[in-house]
């Protein structure tokens, strides 16, 4: 049985790492239960990831993205994008 | 009303601020039992010297988050109280109640006021609430309530620290505030303390720019800019409404709900809070919601300008006293 105050401690997320934060296993896509392992949480770089496509930018030369910028996305910048996920039950002056 | 509650009844209403220890008092002073009340507002002492009948247990505000927490478990454990009313956070402020609560031997009460959807969906509240609590009161129809759906919830009118019978007319109201003039604006300054030089700033703006109106601003300190003739301490703010034209203030639960109940239009910032959508709340119930202090003196002075309050005695229900009825009635 889960405790009720559990928290799960893995990342998550493929493009976006986050903290998976669920209260409970049961039912979870990421781990199945605690099944499976992490399938993300080995990953260094994400150019050259079998069967999720190639994202180095070296391999599109010329590129540009939306704004006419070079599209040199890295791992940095997919953690720069989330959403950072608040915190709760941890000041005991809120309301 | 059926016979006195045969155990105490504990109210857990830690939480910033005057809102969670207010509606604690609001349901603890219409109780027919022993009521404890455990809080951790910095206002605990306010509480205290205007209603010195009531039992507050209070932690000190400044209390590390992990001491809190465990004095907080220590304190409900040890009350062996017959009835556990928890103020909005159904696993407890700091999330210290959600290895107690399946274990508890007595009634579980929640006292459902909004809350973050985030936070819900995040600690996955439904499900907890649904399986460690025997009853959920929505204290006012018109409160956002995300658990709302769940079966054991009951709908009570807003919970109030006064009932109607027991405010003072127009005229004594008046006497309490100070004024001489025909109109009067009071400026509630709830909330937390770091919010108080808006009230002050405030309180300053509008006392220059109203001709023949009194301005007030009610706060247990001076409030920072608040001209010091200006400043009223007084609990509960709620025994000045009926002598008021305009109250700007916070959407916070009390004063949304007093303001509403004594027919008083509330000019309301939303201020912004971890759990608590101020802005809903004002968006649904204030006259309006200036987003600046020039806003606020043009808004007020628009407000003054139309036909007066009259100082017809209102009543309305307290929600209080028909939840104290509702737990006599289970036997708590």
């Amino acid at each position: 049985m889960t405790p009720s105050d559990w928290t799960c401690p893995r990342r998550i997320g493929f493009l976006f790492p986050h903290p998976c934060g669920r209260t409970s296993p049961v039912g979870c896509p990421d781990c199945q239960n605690g099944q499976i392992q992490d399938p993300y949480a080995q990953r260094k770089d994400r150019a050259g990831y079998d069967n999720y496509g190639n994202y180095d930018p070296a391999d599109w030369p010329g590129a540009v993205g939306a704004s006419g910028q070079p599209l040199d996305f890295t791992e940095a910048d997919g953690e720069t994008l989330v959403k950072p996920q608040e915190e709760f039950e941890g000041d005991m002056t809120e309301s | 009303m059926s016979g006195r509650s045969s155990g105490l009844w504990l109210i857990y209403a830690l939480g910033g601020g005057w809102g969670h220890l207010t509606r604690a008092a609001a349901l603890a002073r219409v109780a027919r039992g022993p009521v404890r009340i455990l809080t951790n507002s910095p206002y605990a002492d306010e509480v205290r010297a205007r209603l010195p009948e009531l039992d507050i247990l209070a932690l000190d505000p400044e209390l590390s988050v992990a001491r809190a927490r465990q004095e907080s478990v220590r304190y409900v454990r040890a009350s062996q109280a017959a009835c556990l009313i928890v103020d909005t956070f159904p696993r407890g402020l700091g999330g210290e109640l959600a290895a107690l609560l399946p274990a508890w031997g007595a009634l579980r009460v929640l006292i459902h006021r909004d809350l973050n959807p985030e936070y819900v969906r995040g600690k996955a509240l439904d499900e907890f609430v649904r399986s460690n609590y025997d009853l959920v009161i929505r204290p006012g129809p018109a409160e956002a309530a995300p658990l709302a759906g769940l079966p054991q919830v009951r709908t009570t009118a807003p919970w109030l620290i006064r009932s109607a019978h027991e405010l003072p007319s127009r005229e004594a109201a008046r006497s309490l505030l100070g004024v001489a003039e025909p109109q009067c604006v009071l400026v509630c300054a709830a909330g937390n303390r770091d919010e108080q030089a808006w009230y002050g700033s405030l309180t300053q703006a509008l006392s220059a720019a109203l001709q023949g109106v009194t301005v007030r601003s009610v706060a247990p300190l001076c409030p920072p800019g608040c001209p010091a003739e200006a400043w009223l301490r007084y609990w509960p703010a709620m025994d000045l409404l009926p002598g008021v034209d305009l109250v700007v203030g916070g959407a916070g639960y009390n004063t949304v709900n007093e303001c509403l109940a004594c027919g008083v239009p509330l000019i309301a910032r939303a201020w912004p809070r971890k759990y608590d959508r101020q802005s809903l709340r004002a968006a649904g119930q204030a006259e309006a919601c200036p987003a600046s202090i020039d806003e606020a003196v043009s808004v007020v002075r628009a407000c003054l300008a139309r036909p007066g309050r009259t100082a017809t005695r209102r009543e309305f229900p307290n929600g209080a006293r028909e939840a104290a009825e509702i737990l006599e009635a289970l036997g708590a």
